[in-house]
């Protein structure tokens, strides 16, 4: 259903030819959201690098901690010294962050003290494991949402409606750890349906098809964690966004016009509730993978929420601080796809410039 | 005027039962203030109204308990691990009223003897302990251990159930053989035997305690087991520790030498002996006042028996003293003076009178059942729920201050101040919230006291969270800026600051409050999030979010189930309920709301 809104959206933009004519204003609005992006980012750098520097402890201390007793006392002041220059800690602070900036451009994100590996060679497998789990659930939640909350706005008031609101409230306010408790008490204990941690069976053997099918069983649970903890949240901003739409005039002059009830509501009122609901999804897609954090610790699931808890607890802050850039990204990432997906939903962006 | 609707609120909680009185169209047409009209409109609404009492009931009851029920953070007791939720400890079976013989007390059960040989037990009996031995035969004798028990019947057999590793299970075959059973006890993890030749035998966790029987096996006439040892009276009257090494219990004091020892009891950490001159002595250490022997009991005393950290004697006109620790009520004896017996354990206490009917006092057992170090689920759910709503009320008050401020001041004055500002919010708001709440309290809070890193979560969920309500203010304030009244407050010469905060804040302080309703929700959340995946307050500190932290192994999700549901039901529920209230605010206030 979705995608055919999304199809009849495109196919009606496209004959009028609307995508293409604002093209230039478009870019030039992007590339703005785009230089004020970077400019978020360094500063955030910024910030969180100090932020680490601030925290008390060597980490050439720490490095050399495993081999200090093995060490005759000079040699250790030696070694000490040379790790200490090799990893710049005695540069001015200005110096190091702009050296450190340098090398997280260029994807050299440092070097991990807990796995003694560099980090963009442990963060790699962790990343897949994360988008593998919070991509399906996104798409499944919107494919959910988007329709059940047009489905309420439309029939608003009714004995449907009111039982979804009030549903969609216990479903929002519950916190996701309390409902993957539930849910492995009902799915996992009480009817042992799927698998509680993982993300493959211990000491599976399979590859390709087999694998993925393992995988996808123990994502199960995760799954119908985010789904259920997110259904009532998105529903909820969509029937809003609908409602709002429903209500203005425009409506009623397709309406005048005699246009039937589903053009108007797909057609004329939905893409109008699109700007607002393109700004919630971009927040709730954001918090899909924050949530995840907890999600992945519960079900031991190895993505980069387990590997940022592993790493604080450890820790270990190059990790952390590639992980934290990485949230960074995505959230700003995420407002420059906001920023785009007004540019096409809103044609009030185009002509603002 | 309708004069019974003028303000007071008993009236207007009033007018939800009672029947509409029927206005004239006057009355009907009069003008409400809006704060009226708003309370009106919440109060219809059912769900709303109902969150709001559910969430006032909770509210109340977190704030209040507390404060009169106070809480020892560092307590913990291994013999009240993980026991299901109930109040039948003392529910002494039916069977035994009039007809008892013996009665022994466990660690989360009791244990009765009628007279006719019948076993009977009460309590949270866990699958092992319901499984009574059958064909017991004539039983003379019961005692009831932690979580197994013993029972000796009249042709000298010893019968165990119950818990059954740690070898609890072998009864060594010497033991019946070498001589007549007169003294059978369950401790935790270990059962005793003495027979009539004054040799004792044990069996079970011997790693629990080390005990050495050696010199004294033979000439043993009584003795008492607690957790950590065993001590002993010997027929020369004297009281000896049977600890390998020299412990708490084995500095008998010297008042005791020479004297006849009747009746000896040990707590967790002190023991108690009674000498045929009706005094009482204790020593060990002296923690609840374990010490402070009441001073009618000196000189009458008959028999003395201990739970876990209290002792109970009788008295030779047949009344009974507690003293002790007293968390559950466990030293509140009955009066009376027509006892003839006690049996004391754990937290429970048992005096048989001469009618042969029981009197009890003590713990009942756990409304909401106990964790896995012992503590009370109900007990740290109230301080759980106090310190999680302190949190996440400070938070809110913090990120209301600043979200007021800053969008007052962008929505106020407009251009580059609200440019600049609104983009520092957007910022604020686009960080991950989780994230960073984690880091920040790693960072920052990993070398401080834990007041000051409860503290300091209060503060980064109120800097993290202030955005969405500064947005809010700010386009308020936008709006009600141009209003006539406000370029009057200007002509009068009021200063920036005044025009902002007293005379705009007060029109959108309708919608702040709804923002102020939901952020608290969401802070509270956040809260026990961050507590419960361990970057939160910390154990021992109890709040729903680290109450929640042990339960993920799949072991206490599906057996120990009590405590995980009561810590996320009160959580949910309050969450559910102060979002009910700000959806209900929300539609009273926004006028608009009523053709949705």
């Amino acid at each position: 259903m979705v995608f055919q809104i999304a199809m009849q959206i495109i196919s009606y933009k496209l004959k009028k030819r609307e995508l293409f004519s604002g093209g230039n204003r478009v870019v030039k609005y992007i590339f703005k959201r785009l230089i004020y992006l970077v400019f978020v980012f360094v500063i955030i750098s910024v910030v969180l690098f100090f932020v680490y520097k601030a925290v008390p402890g060597d980490p050439a201390a720490v490095m050399l901690e495993g081999s200090r007793l093995t060490m005759e006392p000079e040699q250790y002041d030696q070694q000490y010294k040379q790790l200490r220059e090799k990893l710049g800690l005695d540069d001015p602070l200005p110096v190091q962050f702009a050296i450190w900036f340098g090398n997280v451009i260029q994807g050299d994100l440092g070097y991990s003290t807990q796995y003694r590996m560099d980090v963009k060679d442990v963060i790699t497998q962790p990343l897949l494991n994360t988008i593998k789990l919070n991509i399906p659930a996104v798409f499944l939640v919107m494919i959910i949402t988007i329709p059940l909350g047009i489905a309420t706005a439309v029939k608003k008031n009714t004995l449907f409606d009111s039982t979804v609101q009030v549903t969609s409230i216990i479903g929002y306010s519950m916190p996701t750890f309390i409902v993957a408790l539930v849910c492995i008490f009902i799915f996992a204990i009480k009817i042992p349906l799927f698998p509680i941690s993982g993300v493959n069976s211990p000491g599976f053997e399979g590859e390709g098809m087999a694998r993925a099918l393992d995988t996808l069983y123990h994502m199960a649970l995760p799954l119908i964690v985010i789904i259920l903890g997110s259904i009532g949240g998105v529903t909820r901003y969509v029937r809003a966004a609908m409602i709002e739409a429903l209500h203005c005039d425009y409506i009623r002059t397709a309406r005048a016009k005699g246009l039937s009830e589903k053009v108007v509501i797909f057609s004329h009122a939905f893409r109008n509730a699109l700007i607002p609901v393109v700004t919630i999804l971009t927040g709730w897609v954001i918090s899909v993978f924050a949530g995840s954090i907890v999600l992945e610790s519960i079900f031991l699931w190895n993505g980069i929420g387990k590997m940022l808890i592993d790493g604080l607890v450890q820790r270990d802050f190059s990790i952390v601080l590639a992980m934290q850039l990485f949230y960074v990204v995505l959230s700003l990432l995420g407002n420059l796809i906001m920023d785009i997906g007004y540019a096409f939903v809103d044609p009030r962006v185009k002509l603002g410039g | 005027m309708n004069k019974k609707s003028n303000n007071s609120s008993a009236n207007r909680l009033g007018r939800l039962f009672k029947k509409k009185e029927k206005l004239s169209l006057l009355e009907e047409e009069q003008l409400q203030s809006p704060f009226k009209s708003i309370v009106k409109k919440f109060v219809s609404n059912k769900v709303s109204f109902f969150g709001m009492i559910t969430f006032s009931v909770i509210f109340v009851s977190v704030f209040v308990y507390p404060a009169f029920n106070p809480i020892d953070l560092s307590y913990q007791d291994t013999t009240q691990q993980n026991i299901a939720p109930g109040l039948s400890m003392l529910s002494v079976a039916s069977e035994l009223d009039g007809n008892v013989a013996q009665i022994s007390a466990g660690g989360s059960f009791g244990v009765g003897l009628s007279k006719d040989g019948e076993v009977y037990q009460w309590g949270e009996l866990s699958d092992k302990l319901q499984d009574i031995p059958e064909d017991m035969g004539n039983v003379v004798q019961v005692s009831a251990g932690m979580n197994h028990a013993l029972a000796l019947n009249d042709e000298g057999e010893i019968f165990t159930w119950g818990y059954d590793r740690q070898g609890l299970k072998r009864i060594p075959p010497n033991v019946t053989s070498s001589g007549a059973i007169v003294k059978i006890v369950a401790a935790q993890q270990m059962s005793f035997a003495l027979n009539e030749n004054g040799e004792l035998f044990y069996w079970g966790n011997e790693n629990l305690m080390s005990l050495k029987v050696g010199e004294h096996n033979g000439e043993i006439v009584d003795f008492v087991a607690n957790s950590t040892t065993a001590i002993a009276i010997l027929k020369d009257g004297s009281v000896v520790s049977l600890e390998a090494k020299s412990s708490a219990y084995s500095r008998i004091p010297e008042e005791l030498n020479g004297k006849t020892a009747i009746s000896v009891a040990s707590t967790d950490g002190a023991a108690a002996a009674v000498t045929d001159d009706g005094m009482i002595y204790v020593w060990g250490n002296n923690k609840y006042d374990i010490y402070d022997i009441p001073e009618e009991a000196q000189g009458k005393a008959v028999k003395v028996d201990a739970g876990r950290a209290h002792f109970t004697a009788l008295l030779d006109d047949g009344s009974v003293v507690s003293w002790g620790r007293d968390n559950v009520g466990q030293t509140d004896a009955p009066k009376g003076n027509s006892f003839v017996d006690i049996s004391v354990g754990y937290y429970q206490n048992y005096a048989t009178d001469e009618n042969g009917d029981v009197h009890t006092w003590g713990l009942k057992g756990y409304l909401m059942g106990t964790d896995g170090f012992g503590r009370d689920v109900f007990l740290r759910l109230m301080y759980g729920g106090r310190m999680t709503m302190t949190i996440g009320a400070i938070s809110v008050i913090i990120a209301t201050i600043i979200g007021i401020l800053i969008g007052g001041i962008a929505g106020y004055h407009g251009g580059k101040i609200d440019n600049l500002l609104m983009r520092f919010a957007e910022i604020i708001g686009s960080l991950p919230f989780l994230p960073f709440a984690m880091i920040l309290t790693v960072v920052i809070g990993n070398s401080i006291p834990e007041t000051w890193r409860i503290a300091l979560i209060m503060v980064v969920l109120g800097l993290l969270s202030w955005a969405p309500l500064a947005r809010i203010v700010r386009a308020q304030m936008l709006a009600e800026r141009e209003k006539e009244f406000v370029t009057a407050a200007k002509a009068i010469g009021v200063k920036e600051i005044g025009i902002i905060f007293r005379h705009i804040l007060p029109n959108v302080m309708t919608v702040v409050i709804v923002n102020i309703t939901l952020s608290f929700a969401s802070c509270m959340l956040i809260e026990s999030t961050l507590s419960f995946i361990g970057f939160g307050v910390a154990e021992p500190t109890p709040t729903w979010g680290n109450m929640l932290t042990g339960s993920q192994s799949s072991k206490i999700i599906g057996e120990f189930w009590w405590r995980w549901v009561f810590p996320a039901a009160a959580l949910s529920l309050s969450t559910v309920s102060i979002n009910l209230i700000g959806d209900g605010l929300r539609d009273a206030i926004d006028p608009r709301s009523n053709e949705r």
